[in-house]
Order: C-alpha cells, then sequence, then structure tokens
C-alpha cells in the first residue's frame, strides 16, 4: 500500500508512523495521563483494521483520509477528549504549515510542560537523577537543554536522523550539548598535568608539594575539566598520581622532625643538617632501612636514637596526612556544586595495582575515607571508585597488594564502592605493559572504555582519550518486527539487513556530529584542549584544525534490550535458554564486526557500548507499546533490560549471571558492567563476596559491581539495611521520636581502619 | 500532662536508601525517573550457593 502525501508525493505505507501520530494526540493532550500505551494501541489496531478493509493491498490512501480515520476511531470508541484536542492540533497544524511555526509550536510545547509541572509530575524533568529539577538552576538548566535538543533537531541534524529518534528507532544521547561541540569524557593524566603545573583561567598552579596539595589539586582539574564536556571525567591511575606527593610530603615531615629534636636536644653542631636533607631530597622512596643515615648518626648514640624516632614519626604523620588528604577529596568531589542543578562533577577514580610504599599508603587510605563516608557517615555518591584487580599484584594471596583488595571487598560490602575492574580480561590483558600504569585499563565510572585505537594504533592507551559522543539502537523494535512475535518464524536475514541500516544510520550520524566537535577551535575548550589533556593537544594553537586530537576519541555505538529482542525473536532470553545464548552472543558479534569494519575504513575508533540506561531506559518500550501494544516479557515492563543484561527480574544464581553475560564484555569494546544483586546479609558476608569479585575475573568479565541495600537514618546516622524499622533508634520512616532515644544509639557500624 | 511534643526529633524525616542505578549511586529514588525506580523495584537478588569458580595461584 501506499501513501498521498499532502503535496502529492506518493511514499511507501509506514504503520510505524501511524502509531506514532496516535501516540503522540495522546502524550500531548491536557488529559495524557489518564491513558496508557495500550489506550494508543488499540486505536491504532482499528485504525489499520479499518484502513485495511477500505483500501485494496496495491492501492493509494490519502494522508487525510488517514487522519480522518484516525478521529473516526477516537470518537468511536469514546476518547473524546483525546479526539478533541488531535483535531484542533491537525487545524492548528494546517493553518500554521509553514517550517518555522511548526519549529516554534514543538519548542513552545516543550518549555510549557517544562514550567507548569513539578519535577513528580514531569517525568523528563527527573531524567538524570544527579539534577535536582525542582531548584531554580534545574530548571534554568531544563530550559536550556530543552532549547538545545529542539534546535539541533530543526536545524543541525539530517531530517532523517532527527525522526528516527523522535520515533524511537535510535537514542542520541546527551543531544542538548551538540550545538556545542562538546565531547563526552576524558581519562586524565595528572602526571602530565603537576608535572608543569596549569591553569585553569583564573590563575596559575604551580606543581603540588605535598600530599594535600596534590589531592586538591586533582579534584581543581576535574572540576575545571567537566566544565569543558557534557559527561564524567576519570583519573585512570590515582594511586600512582598521588604517590609523588606522599614522598614528598614524608621527607617534609621527617626534614621536620630530625630538626626538632636535634634542636630540643642542643646537639645541632653534631649533625652536617644541610648534607642530611640533601641526602633526603635524593630520597625515590620513604620505604628505607635506616642504615641509609648511618654516616649522620654513627658518631653520636643521641643522635641515632632521634634519627629513628623522627623517621617512625614521619611515617605516622604522612600516613595521617595521606588520609585527611583522601578524606578532603571525596568531600570536595561530593560537595562542590560546579554544574547548574545542584550537580557536581561525575567523577570516577581507578586505582589498586601501585605497589610501591606510597602507592599503598595512598589506597589503604582512601579505602578508610570511603568508609568512614561523609562528614555525618553518609556514604559518597562520588568518585565512582575503581579497584582494578591484576593477578600477581593483587589477585593471588601471595600478592603485595592482596590486603588491599581484601580492604576494598570490604569497604564495598558496606559502601557499594569501589567496583572492579579487570586488567586480566584478554581484551585488556592485551594493551597492558608492566610498569605502564597508562597501559592498564580506566572506566569511566558508568562505564565507558577507551582503549584500542585504530585512528592512532600508536597510541592505544587509557590517558588521554574518551569518547566524543554515543548513540543507542532500539534492539527491541528490530526483534519485534522480524521475530515470532509478530510473524510465525523469525526471519534472521531481515533482521541482520535492519540492525546493519540501524548501524550505518547511527554512523552517520556520529560522524555529523563529529564533525561539529571538530569544527571547534582550542579556545572552546579551554582547560581540555588549552592544557593538554587530550593526547596530542599540546601545543595547539588557537586557529588550529582540532580533528587529529579528536581523532583518538571513540564514537560509541550503544544498544538496548537484548534479552527482549532475543524474547521476540525466538520467545525465549539469554537467561533462560541455551539456543536464546547462542543468538545473543551471535546477535552481538555481528554489530562488533560491523564497527570495526567501519572503523577500518574510516581510520576512525568506532566502538560497541553496553549502553548505561539513564533517562532512555522507558523512552523506547513506550513509543513501543503505543505501536505493537503490551507482549508478554517485551514490551510488558516500563523499561527495556540494559545492553545484553539478563533482565533483573529474573531469578538465577550469581555465578550462571557472570557465566552468560561475560563474553559480553569481550564483544563490548565501548563499555560494560555487569551487576550482581545481593541481600544484605550475603553482602556482610565477606568470604562470599570476595568470591563473586574472584569469580568475575576467572570469567573475564572487564568491569563489575556488586549492589546491595545501602540505607541510612539521617536522624540518628545508622548506616546498614533499614527495613521500617529503623535498627539504630527504633523510628519508623517519618516517625519523631524523643530525642534521648537517639542520644542513647552509638554509632554501630563498623569502620575499616579502626578494626585492623 | 506529658510535654513529649517538643523534645521529638525526626518528624517527616524518610530514611535515605542510596541505590545504583546505571553505574552511579543516588541518595534517593525519589530523583529517578519512573522506568528506572521501575527497574530498581524489580531487581532480585542472586543466589550465590553454587560459587565455584575460583582459580588459585601456580
Ligand atoms: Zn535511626
Amino acid at each position: 500500500m501506499k501513501v498521498v502525501k499532502r503535496d502529492g508525493k506518493v511514499v511507501s505505507f509506514n504503520d510505524t508512523k501511524i502509531a506514532i501520530a496516535i501516540r503522540k494526540g495522546f502524550v500531548n493532550s491536557r488529559s495524557a495521563t489518564s491513558y496508557t500505551e495500550d489506550d494508543h494501541n488499540k486505536i491504532f489496531t482499528k485504525v489499520i483494521e479499518e484502513i485495511n478493509k477500505r483500501y485494496p493491498k496495491d492501492g493509494q490512501v490519502p494522508i487525510e483520509v488517514i487522519q480522518d480515520i484516525i478521529e473516526e476511531e477516537l470518537k468511536s470508541l469514546g476518547y473524546v477528549d483525546i479526539y478533541d484536542s488531535f483535531s484542533s492540533y491537525r487545524t492548528r497544524r494546517s493553518e500554521s504549515r509553514k517550517a518555522f511555526q511548526n519549529r516554534q509550536h514543538k519548542l513552545m510545547k516543550a518549555i510549557e510542560s517544562l514550567s507548569l509541572k513539578t519535577a513528580i509530575e514531569e517525568d523528563s524533568k527527573r531524567d538524570n537523577a544527579n539534577v535536582d529539577g525542582n531548584t531554580a538552576m534545574g530548571t534554568m538548566l531544563q530550559y536550556g537543554s530543552t532549547l538545545a535538543r529542539e534546535f539541533a533537531k530543526s536545524y543541525i541534524m539530517s531530517p532523517r536522523i532527527a525522526s528516527a529518534h523522535d520515533d524511537g528507532e535510535i537514542y542520541i544521547h546527551d543531544m542538548d550539548f551538540m550545538p556545542m561541540g562538546t565531547t563526552t569524557c576524558c581519562q586524565i593524566n595528572l602526571d602530565k598535568l603537576f608535572s608543569r603545573g596549569f591553569s585553569t583561567g583564573h590563575g596559575h598552579l604551580r606543581p603540588p608539594k605535598g600530599i594535600s596539595t596534590y589531592a586538591a589539586l586533582a579534584a581543581i582539574a576535574i572540576q575545571s575539566n567537566q566544565n569543558d564536556q557534557h559527561g564524567g571525567q576519570s583519573i585512570p591511575a590515582f594511586d600512582f598520581y598521588m604517590a609523588p606527593g606522599v614522598l614528598q610530603t614524608f621527607k617534609k615531615m621527617f626534614k621536620q622532625a630530625v630538626k626538632e629534636y636535634i634542636d630540643l636536644l642542643e646537639i645541632t653542631k653534631e649533625i652536617d643538617f644541610d648534607k642530611f636533607v640533601k641526602k633526603v631530597d635524593e630520597l625515590t622512596t620513604m620505604d628505607v632501612d635506616i642504615k641509609t643515615f648511618k654516616e649522620f648518626y654513627e658518631k653520636d648514640k643521641q643522635l641515632e636514637k632521634s634519627i629513628k624516632k623522627a623517621y617512625d614519626m614521619a611515617i605516622k604523620k604522612t600516613d595521617r596526612e595521606t588520609f585527611q588528604a583522601m578524606e578532603a577529596f571525596v568531600h570536595n568531589l561530593n560537595t562542590m556544586h560546579s554544574r547548574a542543578g545542584a550537580q557536581v562533577p561525575f567523577s570516577s577514580i581507578n586505582f589498586g595495582t601501585d605497589i610501591s610504599y606510597e602507592g599503598r599508603m595512598v589506597i589503604k587510605n582512601y579505602l578508610y575515607a570511603l568508609d568512614s563516608g561523609l562528614g555525618k557517615g553518609e556514604t559518597p555518591i562520588f568518585p565512582i571508585s575503581i579497584f582494578k584487580v591484576k593477578e600477581d599484584i593483587n589477585y593471588f594471596e601471595k600478592d603485595p597488594n592482596y590486603d588491599l583488595f581484601k580492604l576494598a571487598c570490604k569497604v564495598s560490602a558496606k559502601r557499594l564502592f569501589p567496583n572492579f575492574s579487570f586488567i586480566d580480561s584478554p581484551f585488556n590483558l592485551q594493551y597492558y605493559k608492566k610498569g605502564d600504569p597508562n597501559s592498564e585499563v580506566a572506566y569511566m565510572g558508568c562505564r565507558t572504555r577507551v582503549m584500542g585505537n585504530t585512528a592512532n594504533p600508536d597510541k592505544e592507551i587509557a590517558t588521554g582519550r574518551g569518547n566524543a559522543s554515543f548513540t543507542s539502537i532500539n534492539l527491541v523494535r528490530i526483534g519485534i518486527k522480524h521475530g515470532i512475535a509478530t510473524n510465525k518464524e523469525p526471519n534472521m536475514e531481515e533482521f541482520y539487513k535492519e540492525v546493519d541500516e540501524k548501524i550505518d544510520l547511527v554512523k552517520d550520524q556520529l560522524l555529523e556530529r563529529f564533525k561539529i566537535q571538530c569544527s571547534k577551535k582550542v579556545y572552546n575548550f579551554p582547560f581540555l584542549l588549552g592544557q593538554g589533556l587530550f593526547v596530542d593537544s599540546d601545543g595547539l594553537g588557537p586557529e588550529d584544525d582540532i580533528t587529529p586530537v579528536l581523532r583518538n576519541c571513540s564514537l560509541g555505538v550503544g544498544f538496548i534490550g537484548l534479552a527482549e529482542c532475543l524474547t521476540a525473536l525466538i520467545g525465549s532470553h539469554h537467561g533462560e535458554t541455551e539456543e536464546a545464548r547462542k543468538l545473543g552472543l551471535e546477535i552481538v558479534s555481528h554489530m562488533r564486526e560491523r564497527l570495526d569494519n567501519i572503523s577500518k575504513q574510516y581510520k576512525l575508533n568506532f566502538t560497541l557500548l553496553a549502553t548505561p540506561a539513564e533517562g532512555l531506559s522507558g523512552k523506547f518500550v513506550a513509543i513501543d507499546r503505543s505501536i505493537y501494544g503490551t507482549m508478554p516479557g517485551i514490551t510488558d515492563k516500563e523499561y527495556y533490560t540494559n545492553s545484553y543484561h539478563v533482565p533483573v527480574r529474573y531469578n538465577i544464581s550469581a555465578t550462571e549471571k557472570i557465566k552468560i553475560e561475560g563474553p559480553y564484555h569481550a564483544l563490548t569494546n565501548g563499555g560494560h558492567i555487569t551487576y550482581i544483586e545481593l541481600d544484605g546479609d550475603t553482602a556482610n558476608n565477606l568470604e562470599a563476596f570476595e568470591k563473586i569479585v574472584r569469580c568475575m575475573h576467572d570469567n573475564k568479565i572487564g568491569y563489575g559491581a556488586i549492589n546491595h541495600p545501602v540505607d541510612r537514618d539521617p536522624v540518628c546516622g545508622y548506616t546498614g539495611v533499614i527495613g521500617d524499622v529503623c535498627p539504630g533508634c527504633g523510628r519508623h520512616e517519618s516517625e519523631g521520636i524523643p530525642v534521648e532515644q537517639v542520644e542513647h544509639f552509638e554509632i554501630r557500624t563498623e569502620c575499616a581502619s579502626c578494626t585492623k | 500532662m506529658k510535654n513529649t511534643k517538643q523534645n521529638l526529633v525526626g518528624e517527616g524525616v524518610k530514611f535515605e536508601r542510596i541505590r545504583r542505578i546505571t553505574g552511579y549511586l543516588v541518595g534517593t529514588i525519589d530523583r529517578f525517573n519512573n522506568a528506572k525506580r521501575a527497574e530498581e523495584r524489580d531487581r532480585v537478588k542472586h543466589s550465590i550457593d553454587t560459587l565455584k569458580c575460583d582459580k588459585k595461584a601456580v
């Protein structure tokens, strides 16, 4: 069947377009909330029936007739309010069918819902859980984003791409930043930044001296850079970067202590202090035998005792200062709102593999700081902390950092962080060079991973790189179209054909956006490029083309809902049957292969991403339900399952889930994460907790995390699992209790540093 | 009459429930959008009775 458009053009009949038009009629009406997608689908089904009744298979339907039929069905099925708004909308549209007015109408509509509704009523105000949609700045931010998004769709993007986004075939993440040409994220090489000091635009910061300034500057670097990008900031080797600061603090403390002792004992003349200072300054580690200083004390017993004491004191003081520096760092990253809408920077840090004395001191104290929480014992939300697991460093009992791995498990069982990344998994190990932290895989907390580099094979490193932008494919709809959900037999040939079409569409979209990004100049990103954070951006002049630098970024192609896609194709998902398990891997391998080929062809890094579905999770399914109705196991929930995950509702053991999801980590080179959900009791069983992490390692997971309930009563400070009643003070939620009852409660949560 | 009212604390104060959503921790479920809230509600815990994949030191 064909459709005759208003301008007389004849196009092929596309029932999805009709479903979406009906959906818009509902969603744009004042009584939108009284109806569900099932209502949309009911009308849609009747409209299609009616069209098929009136027109032969090879007939031509004028678009006006389709709209008449929609109105008739709305009226006859009793949707009078929707009929009214649909027909008045239709009238208004035909009156103002000039492009500009259409655009204006869309913009005003979007602004209207932002202004008149609170965050509770307006789902889109809660798209990003880190933005408080009720604050003045939060609302301001949403005005900006809404306008930028509509502007991008109307003026920047190709119409076919904009409509694929609106129709729920693909989802362009962070579209509101498209006009600005920002990139997503960066894995910051602090070493490089610290070695020469840096400028934030408000003055030059000199190279740091001592762990406190190292940690403070790390937070400043994260905050400065996040204003140049729209995603998160990650520190790839936090322990390695902080370790020199610890050594500097130690040297200062040691010299100071010796000076104090000799002054106090009035033995200044017995030692050549300048020479001693020189000796200390030459140290490359604080883990030294005291005999190193024999030449200074061999003549004097008192001096020998003083230097030994001073050394021990300096170690202790350095340890304490390192803890305070880590505490301040975590506090900083949780409280400095440096974006509108009460947002703190999206920060992540990776650590765990530095086996030097200083590096170990950083890791230990960072974990202690995480464990003790914020000022009132609250669980820190940022930075996302990632412990890098590596054989011969911290995985086996004999390994030098095994104790820190155990501590990481213990803290994670209480605070949800750290997560764990696995360098031994082959797709990460292939880049690993022993002793070079730049070669160790790093993750952006949410899951983004940038390692391989087709554009620039000499730079297959984690540091100084990031993602340019990413867009996700609605895998479920392709599954529904070609699977047994709507056909007698699944048609895999047609399925793959459409998957390829969608990948190519997303490739075009990413390139379109990449062109905008590359058209920017250094002064648009004064910190990121001006301070040389991105690899190869050193020495770029104000008018230089930034394309060669941005080519090192990844262009992410994501996917949503493999589980529902499999169910739509063959009736079961990969948690349920071996057949689905095989097919799932086949589909995702196919996608990866195509992207590898495209990467080679364009000499760019198109990577396959297991999409983090914030903001997107409910959008695809709502549109698909309007088109296809409620299909069990496919469109019957309010969300689609994340990327390749086994559905969260599906009952499965931890081992089984890890084994099923493991192979997808190797395929999704743009980023991945596997979750295990534990109840409170199991999470507190440290042996079991560690076993799960080890199981992830052994099954070649790239990045994993364990979820368990972490509740807190702000009244008494209790942290742990809280059911209906707080175990700390005995109050129910929102209930007031006598103040004495709170005072009797002493904080029962254990502190990792106290029990050691 | 007992004067307990003025010494009460915590009235109207909710418990904080920290959950992980797409990699980020969130302090309260109120800030999730509807779909994410539903996803969080649906999560089932994974059993650990069959953990048998432990690589030992060589
Ligand atoms: Zn309590």
